[in-house]
């Protein structure tokens, strides 16, 4: 070997030597046949923590767990490497300070020049970093996958639960796009009373009822195949000819390309509610035609107590008249050979006839008021009470003293509202007559949204036991000598003020007077 | 009695109100010839000289006409709807004399043309006293197109 060469190859060395000391990513040092360390470069101290001054000489297996070394790895390792010329293997290693790092390992064999085994060289680098990275990726990855799997475990068991819950609450079908019925669920072959075999392969006309229209059914079709929901109410016929309605909502599940590849129909059973309509329209029905009915009669009632009111007050006047008429001839012409006792029983004729003819005029009246419209107004009631006061004053001899206070208007039939407070007051006047002072207030007020008008007498009064027979026809609670009347004249008053919606009422003590309200609803 | 020169044509199916009418009339001195007559039918033969009436010189007509709305065959309001739709008769005064207050009757009479419409009181005196003034009004104070 020339000088050259030697330099030159002591300078390789040398500049090797150079660059394997700068490799820090690498601990790369020289070890002695039995495993003691010959060289350190800075890679290794850096890796391990061991300068080199203090670790030439040692054993590598301090690099080693405990239990490798336990095991008799490091020699182990020696050994592969002599036998394989080099060894490479993955393992925990021990820094200086005691702590581990994830090393990999190559053992390479070195051999002088006439090819003697001297030493191993051992290259360590320190992968705790990948590990750790690749540990971390693993470990995120199960984690996925673990959250993925828990995931669709809930999404299963979630999935199933729905299946369960809708199985049990409704009647389930899915068909193909076609109609063909691919799964029924329980309840609807409970329904349909068929079995599942029998529905699957056929379409829905085995369960047809024929009630509805071609067209309700068309649209049916032409809703879904659009990929829209329908919903609606079908009635359907179960296999022994029952029928059932069904609430349905058919649900099209749309391939990517947006059109219907299985349609799912979700039903509920509404037969006991839709007999219960039918019931309801026939209850209806039937009601309606027998208020019809009822209207009908209630009109040919009408008509008949028209006319009859008509004959009475044709028919029963004439020999009213005949009974009167006569009697007063007699009186004309025959006085002067009837004595005292017959011209009194004449004039007891004479007086009935025409206490009849003011009772007949009562009733046509009263049956007239039944068929007579309001006619509503805004009322200035103390121009009413003015009138009647007037026609009062006029008509009947009186002593009674007539208090009005200003009376709130009303919206009432002048005329009939007329009739109500002249019939109040003649009452008040006659019941009031037979005591010293008789005094009659009239007054109104509001109350409740309704104004109360009141006619108020210190007269004779009524017991209240009695009071709800005040205002019915023909009722009385005074006799005829007592006090004359016919029993038509509260009940026609209570007759308008029902007609106007409104009440009527008295209140009263025996012999301490009566007082008469009536309320009117407001405009 | 000549049958031709009527003063008052009564037409009245009930005895008593007819009786009873011509007393007051006669009483009061307002007509001294008055035909009585019990129903509608017989009240137009009268005035068109029909049937029993043929040949009656129907210029001769009665210068007032009491009429009673409800008789039997033809009924008052025929008659004045019959009277008041003929030239020859529609001039005649009709005072409708009723039994009855029913509003529709008194509508359809003033629309038939009717001169007077009168509800027969109940009370003798009053009747008297209505029959008088409607005679002496009709008679005697009313001014005839004739």
């Amino acid at each position: 070997m020339s000088n050259k060469t030697t330099s030159s190859l002591n300078e390789s060395a040398e500049l090797f030597k150079l660059l394997v000391n700068s490799i820090k990513d690498y601990a790369i040092f020289s070890i002695d046949l039995d495993g003691f360390i010959l060289n350190w470069n800075q890679g290794a101290e850096y890796i391990k923590g061991y300068s080199s001054n203090e670790i030439i000489g040692k054993h590598i297996s301090i690099f080693y767990t405990a239990e490798d070394v336990a095991n008799n790895i490091p020699m182990l390792n020696l050994e592969k490497a002599r036998t394989n010329g080099t060894y490479e293997s993955v393992g925990w290693r021990i820094r200086k300070d005691g702590s581990r790092f994830w090393a990999n390992v190559v053992f390479t064999a070195l051999y002088d020049d006439k090819g003697h085994l001297h030493g191993f060289a051992k290259v360590t680098r320190d992968l705790t970093q990948q590990k750790q990275t690749e540990e971390n990726e693993r470990m995120a990855n199960s984690a996925m996958q673990e959250k993925i799997e828990l995931q669709l475990q809930i999404s299963h068991k979630e999935l199933s639960d729905y299946k369960y819950a809708i199985d049990e609450s409704a009647i389930v079908a899915i068909t193909d796009p076609k109609g063909i019925i691919k799964y029924v669920n329980n309840n609807f072959c409970k329904i349909s009373k068929y079995t599942a075999e029998e529905l699957i392969g056929q379409d829905h006309r085995v369960i047809n009822s024929g009630y509805h229209t071609k067209g309700f059914i068309k649209n049916l079709w032409v809703t879904i195949a659009n990929g829209k929901i329908w919903r609606g109410e079908l009635k359907n016929r179960a296999k022994d000819g029952v029928y059932y309605w069904v609430d349905t909502t058919i649900v099209p599940f749309l391939n990517t390309d947006g059109k219907p590849y299985q349609y799912i129909a979700i039903r509920a059973d509404i037969t006991e509610r839709k007999l219960a309509q039918e019931n309801l329209k026939v209850l209806n029905d039937t009601l309606e035609k027998r208020v019809d009915e009822r209207t009908a009669q209630l009109e040919i009632a009408n008509k008949e107590l028209e006319s009859f009111s008509y004959s009475v007050s044709h028919d029963l006047r004439a020999p009213l008249r005949a009974i009167a008429g006569y009697s007063s001839i007699i009186e004309e012409e025959y006085s002067n050979i009837l004595d005292d006792e017959g011209k009194r029983l004449l004039n007891e004729v004479k007086h009935n006839a025409q206490q009849m003819g003011l009772l007949i005029d009562s009733l046509l009246s009263f049956s007239r008021l039944g068929k007579k419209e309001l006619r509503k107004t805004q009322v200035d009631m103390n121009l009413v009470l003015e009138v009647v006061l007037k026609e009062i004053n006029a008509g009947t001899n009186h002593h009674a003293e007539i208090n009005v206070s200003s009376l709130l208007p009303a919206y009432a039939d002048y005329t009939l509202i007329q009739h109500v407070f002249s019939n109040l007051l003649s009452n008040a006047i006659k019941y009031s007559s037979k005591i010293e002072k008789p005094l009659i207030e009239i007054s109104s007020k509001q109350e409740n949204g309704e104004v109360i008008y009141s006619v108020a007498d210190n007269g004779a009064g009524f017991e209240m036991d009695y009071a709800h027979k005040l205002f019915g026809v023909f009722q009385r609670l005074h006799s005829a000598d007592e006090f004359e009347g016919n029993g038509v004249g509260l009940a026609i008053v209570s007759r308008i003020i029902n007609k106007h919606g409104g009440r009527i009422w008295a209140v009263s003590e025996l012999g301490k007077g009566a007082t008469f309200s009536f309320a009117l609803p407001p405009q | 009695m000549n049958s031709d020169i009527i003063e008052i044509l009564l037409v009245e199916d009930n005895m008593n109100d007819a009786e009873m009418t011509i007393r007051a009339l006669k009483k009061a001195h307002i007509a001294n010839s008055i035909l009585h007559l019990k129903n509608g039918a017989e009240a137009l033969d009268f005035i068109f000289g029909k049937n029993k009436y043929a040949g009656r010189n129907v210029d001769n007509k009665p210068r007032l006409i009491l009429l009673d709305l409800k008789m039997p065959k033809v009924d008052g309001i025929e008659v004045l709807e019959q009277l008041k739709s003929n030239d020859s008769s529609k001039t005649i005064p009709v005072v409708v004399l009723t039994s009855s207050n029913e509003h529709p009757d008194i509508e359809v009479c003033y629309k038939l043309g009717v001169n007077s419409y009168i509800v027969k009181p109940v009370g003798f005196e009053n009747f008297t006293k209505a029959v008088t003034e409607l005679g002496f009004y009709w008679m005697l104070l009313n001014k005839s197109s004739e």
